[in-house]
């Protein structure tokens, strides 16, 4: 009798504490499975105003993490730590000044030099073995979807403590620049926008997962918005992530990727495009862009824009001011379409004008 | 054996029903938990696209120069104000926020379709800066130039109106049908793009700002403004908007992506909105006022301006203000919360004590552009002793100094 009564009691305990269980995890466990075992803490040197440590994301077998750059990743004495507890040596290899991403590479672990094992990974390359949870190479992420972040931010997690893990939507795929008034920021690609608390010291170079447990981007570097004065949440996308790598893996250990500042340089045969577009100026710089003429046969008139046209976007972005008009029409080489968002009288409309569609001078 | 020799009681009956419910509840919660999460953002997605024809991307173009790029900006709060032939009809606004100085706003904000034939809500945050031009630009990508009808400073709502005549309007949820705890999403247009940003929170409150604002975690900020908060169907609960308990353009900028958001719903929506559609704009009441900053645990009357309500209603100084709005009053921080979201033009019952002598007056609250100058005081102040904004009656600013 006692027998069966204590058998009913401990199977009715079990499944009760099996089925809270579950619904106390509350419906992350496969995104949360997947993201602490391939997020790794980072430990470095303090450079000024720069904290010591870090979190990574594990994307190769053999030890590939990409993280956001900072100074800590120079030292000569970075730790790698994997969920297990496992310390590893790490080794800069690469990073992309734009994106301010850095690839690493734990070589040897540091309790007896043995080799890196088999570890798990984020197959963003989509380059060898199968993704985890069947995922594809490139999950579907939709604005209200679920994501999760496991990092270390305030170094919180020791050892073998397992990363803390955040919660909260994805809101937004944008470009940084279009968060108004954020501060000047190297990184003008797009930015997944999430409402979870990430923006933490310690916290960039986190894996965001979705509720499947798929990469879907890293914690990017924290950033303050001058307008809001609240840091802003976001991660760098998965996309973004991929190229960087395979780019990185090409150049091993050749050193920055600098690309991006190649870029903002513009090299010396880049010619910003001449619409043939005059705008008012009267030294104050925040009037807005009104055309003051047109030049006979250019580009632009051919594109029917017009004298005391007020031009409200330059390829889609907003231009308020002269300021922000110059900057976008500067950006534009002479041999790209502009595409012009124009106000004429209560009308608003679009132009696009074309390049190299003016009769040369003899 | 034992067990085979018992007859089965209603207790052996119990206790099987109970164990092989928990099998059953443990087995399906197991699973569940994740497929709750599976189709509660499907939900969230459906609401975006549920709401998205209904959003409307608002941009402007001019305005007053943004903050922070000279050091002696001083701004209107609304045009008319600004031509005042006094200087004090201008302010800081833009400083009494964060107590430093920020660029204001100029990316997209959002708006939300408030009937078919073109009137669109939105937060009038959005033209603190006074834009030459506003565009409002449809789901379908058809833009228009946008006139403003009307703004409500108190509330932060703005009426705008296109020349379109097919909008499509969204459910809207009553205030007395919520629930706190309940789903409340953001959405918004502010980070460009062509779907619609959502943040994700529940419902907090529904009654705040003395009764004009319901309140949420979901993180709301300049990207999401002049949006709809909307439930898990999709039902609009009120629009978006800046909010604290303290008067001022830019009072609420504070609470920022805090956890700490509040919308208008839709009783209050409606009342203002009918008023905004005929052109009738809502300002900060006044009553005309400077309190004794040397009483401190009463509000007695220093000064009062001429003309101003309260000198209509008999009212002179030395009167002690008891009550106002049925709320205690005994300091000047009391009557700014008791205030601050009445709009000039509203009626306040006062309770007032006049040589120990109760007496109650109605006062119909004043723009302050209506408020008459403040008659010289007979003897000076200490200079020493901090004061509010004597010239003005009553300031913008830190609530400490306001009233």
């Amino acid at each position: 009798m006692i027998w069966w009564r204590g058998t009913i009691f401990l199977a009715l305990v079990s499944w009760l504490a099996w089925g809270g269980g579950a619904l106390g995890q509350g419906g992350f466990e496969r995104a949360i499975s997947s993201a602490l075992p391939r997020s790794v803490k980072l430990y470095g040197l303090k450079v000024g105003q720069q904290v010591g440590y870090g979190t990574g994301t594990i994307v190769s077998a053999d030890g590939h993490v990409i993280t956001v750059y900072t100074l800590l990743l120079e030292s000569n004495k970075l730790r790698v730590v994997t969920a297990d507890g496992t310390r590893y040596h790490g080794k800069l290899v690469t990073f992309d000044r734009e994106k301010q991403l850095a690839l690493i590479r734990m070589t040897t672990v540091m309790e007896g030099d043995s080799a890196v094992g088999a570890l798990p990974f984020f197959d963003i390359g989509c380059a060898e073995g199968a993704p985890p949870y069947g995922a594809s190479c490139e999950p579907e992420l939709l604005p209200g979807d679920w994501v999760v972040a496991a990092g270390n931010p305030f170094k919180i997690a020791e050892g073998a403590e397992p990363a803390s893990v955040a919660h909260g939507v994805y809101s937004a795929r944008t470009r940084l620049d279009a968060r108004r008034k954020v501060k000047e920021f190297s990184y003008h690609g797009d930015v997944l926008v999430i409402d979870a608390v990430t923006s933490n010291p310690g916290a960039p170079g986190s894996p965001l997962v979705n509720l499947d447990g798929e990469l879907v981007g890293v914690i990017g570097r924290l950033v303050v918005s001058n307008l809001t004065h609240t840091k802003f949440n976001y991660a760098i996308p998965r996309d973004v992530l991929r190229s960087f790598l395979l780019k990185a893996l090409k150049l091993g250990d050749a050193g920055a990727i600098v690309e991006g500042e190649a870029r903002s340089k513009l090299g010396s045969d880049f010619s910003a495009v001449d619409a043939g577009i005059r705008i008012a100026r009267t030294g104050y710089m925040r009037l807005p862009p009104f055309v003051e003429r047109v030049r006979r046969g250019s580009p632009a008139a051919k594109a029917g824009v017009r004298r005391d046209d007020l031009i409200l976007s330059v390829n889609g972005h907003s231009v308020p001011d002269l300021v922000s008009y110059d900057k976008r029409m500067g950006r534009i080489g002479s041999d790209e379409p502009v595409d012009l968002v124009i106000q004429r009288k209560k009308r608003v409309i679009t132009v696009r004008i074309l390049p190299g569609d003016e009769a040369k001078k003899p | 054996m034992m067990i085979y020799k018992r007859k089965l009681s209603w207790k052996d009956l119990a206790i099987g029903v109970v164990f092989w419910g928990c099998l059953l509840a443990g087995s399906v919660l197991a699973q569940d938990s994740y497929e709750l999460r599976r189709s509660q953002q499907e939900r969230f997605r459906s609401v975006a696209a549920k709401l998205r024809p209904s959003l409307v991307r608002i941009e402007t173009v001019g305005g007053v120069q943004p903050l922070g790029t000279g050091t002696t900006d001083t701004l209107p709060i609304s045009p008319e104000e600004g031509r005042g032939d006094s200087p004090r009809r201008t302010q800081t606004p833009f400083r009494d926020a964060v107590g430093s100085r920020f660029k204001i706003a100029d990316g997209p904000t959002t708006g939300v379709v408030y009937s078919e034939d073109g009137y669109i809500l939105t937060s009038s945050f959005n033209f603190v800066v006074e834009p030459s031009i506003i565009t409002a630009t449809l789901f379908d990508g058809r833009r228009f130039v946008a006139e403003l009808v009307a703004r409500d400073q108190v509330r932060k709502l703005a009426l705008l109106k296109i020349d379109a005549n097919d909008l499509s309007v969204p459910r809207w949820q009553e205030r007395s049908e919520l629930r706190v705890g309940q789903w409340a999403i953001a959405l918004g247009l502010g980070f460009g793009g062509e779907d619609a940003s959502v943040t994700v929170g529940v419902l907090s409150a529904y009654n705040r700002m003395m009764g004009n604002a319901i309140q949420t975690d979901a993180k709301l900020n300049p990207a999401n403004y002049g949006g709809p908060l909307c439930d898990i169907d999709g039902r609009v609960l009120g629009i978006c908007v800046p909010m604290a308990q303290r008067p001022g353009e830019l009072s609420g900028v504070e609470f920022y992506d805090s956890g700490v958001g509040f919308a208008v719903p839709k009783d209050r929506v409606d009342l203002i909105a009918s008023q905004l559609r005929e052109g009738k704009s809502f300002y900060r009441g006044w009553l005309g006022v400077v309190l004794d900053p040397s009483v401190r645990d009463a509000a007695v009357i220093l000064n009062i301006a001429d003309p101003s309500p309260v000198l209509d209603a008999g009212i002179v100084p030395g009167d002690r203000i008891v009550k106002a709005a049925g709320k205690e009053i005994r300091h000047f921080g009391h009557l700014v919360k008791t205030l601050y979201m009445i709009p000039a033009g509203d009626p306040v019952r006062l309770e007032l004590e006049r040589d120990g002598a109760m007496f109650g007056a109605e006062i119909k609250l004043a723009r302050n552009i209506e408020l008459g100058p403040l008659p010289n005081l007979a003897e000076p102040f200490d200079p020493t002793e901090p004061l509010p904004d004597v010239e003005d009656g009553e300031t913008e600013g830190p609530p400490e100094d306001d009233g």
